[in-house]
């Protein structure tokens, strides 16, 4: 498996606080790969350094080859490197079919006058991004809520539709903020699935997560960070005999490993 | 030189004062109160009416500023503010609510008092003159008086009880109310708080400068400067931004004299580029 | 798309009245007055329709007086100082003010909240001060005696005459202002139906987010306010040459504000929000006339009680509006 994505020495330290320490890592084409760590590890550091919402002080992120570290966040998107926001991250004013067509845009073949103008190229566009919305939100079953405001849905489709938005942009590395977060076991049970469905598109996928029983069903490899520096690296079963990370989540006081 | 430092520190003095009661309303309930401007003139035609009018002594005329402004703040806080807050779908709104309020305080002051420009009699006579400086009694006694609020309004907000817990709801509204703090309650407060030293330094001031109805707005403005150069909703953000218009005032004032209202527009045009430069401000915290 | 088509057929009933029987009546009634106002608030409506749009994609604009008055200067000094017609002063006005709208806000347009707001209303007094300072637009005096709009001919077809020669320049002005408002309500229409629309309400639901999905924010926000800037360029423009002179002080910033309290007024949430708004506030102040010097307090009570009983505007009031949405 070739590496897509490549984290090269990747270090940010805020006014003398080190929340990323000389991290490196890559993500193979078309798998899954987490992120975990205590409170405080670096992990939400490590995951807007790549997605490139923020600059790191030293090293670089690398993908396909091309240096993206640093770049405008959007332009880090229409790469094809997206991310997911934690919680209920959403266009809450717009329904959903919207919230998910409006993510198409980086798609588009047209420009922003052609579609004023609504010229052939634009109304091309709008069919092909309301074909996909079909598709993305029967994916995520989320078809019947397609005309509901985003605002008002619950909990587990407002992350459900995070994912569609991410989807809409048709990516080739998905990056997720602790995309079962709050949610029970039957949910996280469900977002596992969802996950894995993603995957299976082609998307590869990297997450950053809490919830270690859901982290330890859901990858191929895992990366362990504690105090912005990488401690372990491997499959879930090497990371769960690793003594390394049982003594950075014993010494934390967080959750259980979950072995 | 020493002269304009003078006259920059006096300045700077009201702005500051002026600007905390902005920053206040701003920090606890994330309204800009376009009406701190016409506060400020109804404090000094306060001043006005009790000192000028009845022959009553200044501090009481000061009390009577500080009082009816505070009760002002609490009743447009509850009864129009809170509402809009609570029904409106855009925070927008409460920025337009507070303009219409300005405009009712204008309508108000120009029926009420008139026109005309008011003064009263000098608090204090007599000049300091040292050879470099000079400077009136009344405005050091003035910029004392200023000083001395400030100073007991950040001792208020550090030790008291309302104040921590306006500081906790400044900074989370939300892990205040989990905390136990009553919001509304210290919201109220707050917005009361606001206004009372808004009155408080127009009361101050008419015994300079006098008081005339139609300078709200200008103040307002000027207040949104100095929050803006500080940092909105910073208490020490606005401080400095107080000196530091203060400052510029005096020091343009003297150097660009030939030149009038151009101290105006230098003053404006660098600040938006300095806003452009660093948006929140000397202190601010992000997005305020 | 049935509430697209009602909307359009409302839209085409106003413009309508408007063309016809509003200035029929007015002039039969011999109130050039009137004329006068209707004439102002399309002007007026054509700025807050800008002020919209920067509403739209979440953004506070209290500095739509500086693009307006830039507007009036530069028609006034294409047409008084360089003998432009008026006519190309119109688009010219809009693209300057554009123009600066781009330079000033690819630096600003990164703020949120209050402090775009108070830059923008700094700038309206920046716009000002420049006004009193600058050479070219004759400080405090302002340019006045502006010369009327001149013919337009095509082919030796004159197609519009020469306002000089009217009897009634009331009523062509009164024209002008009022096509250049049922297009800009048509153009801004289309633009917030459009997709450009859904991204200016993306946008402003959080742009963290667009950005995430590889939407150019800064782009787009340079884009929303220059198009708004242009409006207040050529709102500003066509006032000039409807008062025949222009000042330091004939866009202010109790006037930004009033843009912003249309919009607000008739409803952010709505298109034709900004007509609804700048009509009633602009006719209820002129009615509170007869009410002398408790016109300003009773406008500010009428204002703050709308406030109170419709937080979303007027336009929330039609329930069948729901589709005019974004």
């Amino acid at each position: 498996m070739a590496p897509i994505l490549t984290v090269t020495n990747l270090t940010k330290k805020f006014s003398g606080l080190v929340a990323v320490n000389d991290v490196s890592f890559s993500l193979n084409q078309g798998e899954i790969l987490a992120v975990i760590g205590p409170n405080g590890a670096g992990k939400s550091t490590l995951f807007k350094l790549i997605s490139s919402f923020l600059r790191p002080t030293t090293g670089k992120v690398t993908f396909e080859g091309e240096t993206i570290s640093g770049r405008a966040p959007h332009a880090v998107a229409r790469k094809g490197v997206v991310r997911t926001f934690q919680e209920a991250t959403i266009f809450k004013a717009l329904s959903v079919r919207d919230n998910v067509l409006v993510a198409h845009h980086l798609r588009s073949r047209a420009g922003l006058a052609g579609f004023f103008l609504g010229t052939t190229r634009a109304r091309a566009d709008e069919a092909e991004f309301a074909r996909s919305t079909d598709d993305i939100l029967g994916f995520l079953g989320l078809k019947d809520l397609a005309d509901a405001e985003a605002g008002s849905l619950p909990q587990g489709h407002l992350r459900a539709l995070g994912i569609a938005i991410g989807l809409a942009t048709n990516p080739k590395v998905l990056l997720l903020d602790e995309p079962f977060a709050g949610m029970n076991h039957d949910e996280t049970m469900r977002a596992v699935q969802l996950v894995k469905g993603v995957r299976d598109r082609g998307v590869t996928v990297m997450l950053v997560e809490h919830d270690m029983p859901a982290v330890m069903k859901i990858s191929d490899r895992i990366v362990v960070l504690n105090f912005g520096q990488k401690i372990a690296e491997g499959t879930p079963s090497e990371i769960q005999r690793n003594q390394a990370v049982i003594d950075a989540y014993l010494g934390s006081e967080d959750e259980s490993i979950g072995i | 030189m020493e002269q304009v430092l003078v006259n920059g520190l006096y300045l700077g003095a009201q702005y500051a004062l002026i600007a905390l009661g902005l920053t206040l309303i701003f920090a606890l309930m994330n309204v800009l109160n376009f009406a701190h401007g016409q506060m400020y003139v109804l404090g000094g035609f306060v001043t006005y009416t009790v000192y000028g009018q009845w022959h009553l002594p200044f501090p009481v005329a000061l009390v009577a500023s500080a009082v009816s402004l505070a009760l002002i703040g609490a009743l447009l806080e509850k009864f129009l503010f809170r509402p809009v807050i609570r029904r409106s779908k855009r925070d927008e709104s409460t920025m337009l609510l507070a303009a219409a309020v300005a405009f009712l305080f204008d309508a108000i002051i120009l029926l009420v008092f008139g026109e005309k420009g008011r003064g009263v009699p000098k608090i204090l006579n007599g000049v300091l003159n040292t050879g470099t400086i000079v400077i009136p009694y009344d405005r050091i006694l003035v910029a004392a008086l200023a000083v001395v609020f400030i100073a007991g309004f950040m001792a208020f907000m550090q030790f008291s009880k309302p104040g921590r817990a306006m500081r906790a709801l400044a900074q989370d509204r939300t892990a205040a109310q989990l905390m136990g703090v009553n919001v509304n309650r210290y919201s109220n407060f707050g917005f009361a708080l606001g206004a009372l030293l808004a009155g408080l330094v127009g009361g101050l001031l008419v015994a300079i400068v006098g008081v005339n109805s139609g300078i709200g707005g200008a103040i307002s403005t000027k207040a949104f400067l100095m929050v803006m150069i500080g940092g909105a909703g910073v208490v020490g953000g606005a401080i400095a931004g107080g000196l530091v218009l203060g400052m510029l005032e005096a020091v343009g004032l003297t150097v660009l004299h030939a030149y009038g209202d151009i101290t105006y527009l230098v003053i404006f045009a660098s600040l938006m580029i300095f806003l452009a430069i660093r948006p929140n401000g000397l202190m601010g915290k992000p997005w305020g | 798309m049935m509430s697209d088509r009602l909307q359009i057929i409302g839209y085409a009933v106003f413009a309508v009245v408007m063309l016809t029987v509003v200035p029929f009546f007015t002039v039969l009634a011999g109130r050039n007055d009137y004329l006068y106002t209707f004439t102002l608030i399309a002007l007026l409506s054509i700025a807050s329709a800008g002020v919209w749009i920067t509403f739209a994609i979440g953004r506070i604009n209290i500095g739509q007086s500086a693009y307006a008055l830039v507007g009036g200067y530069v028609s006034a000094i294409l047409v008084a100082t360089y003998g432009v017609s008026f006519w190309l002063s119109i688009p010219l006005a809009g693209l300057f003010a554009a123009c600066i709208a781009v330079v000033i806000g690819l630096p600003i347009l990164r703020l949120r909240g209050v402090y775009f707001s108070m830059v923008t209303l700094v700038s309206t007094e920046v716009a000002r001060l420049s006004a009193l300072a600058l050479p070219i637009t004759k400080g405090a005096k302002g340019m006045v005696n502006l010369p009327m709009p001149g013919p337009i001919a095509i082919g030796g077809i004159t197609l519009v005459p020469d306002f000089a020669t009217l009897e009634n320049p009331r009523i062509a002005f009164y024209y002008v202002a009022i096509i250049l408002m049922l297009i800009t309500f048509l153009l801004v229409w289309r633009l917030m139906r459009s997709r450009i629309g859904q991204l200016f309400v993306a946008l402003q639901q959080n742009e963290d987010l667009a950005q995430s999905a590889g939407i150019d924010i800064a782009r787009l926000r340079v884009i929303a306010y220059a198009i708004s800037s242009f409006l207040g360029g050529v709102a500003g423009a066509v006032f000039s040459a409807v008062s025949q002179s222009v000042y330091p002080s004939s866009f202010t910033t109790q006037d930004s504000i009033n843009f912003m309290l249309n919009c607000f007024l008739g409803g952010l949430g709505y298109v034709f929000g900004p007509i609804v708004g700048t009509f009633v506030l602009r006719f209820g102040w002129d009615l509170l006339f007869q009410a002398q010097r408790f016109q300003l307090l009773i406008y500010a009570a009428i204002l703050i009680g709308l406030m109170l009983v419709l937080p979303n505007g007027l336009l929330s009031l039609i329930p069948s509006r729901k589709g005019a949405k974004r």
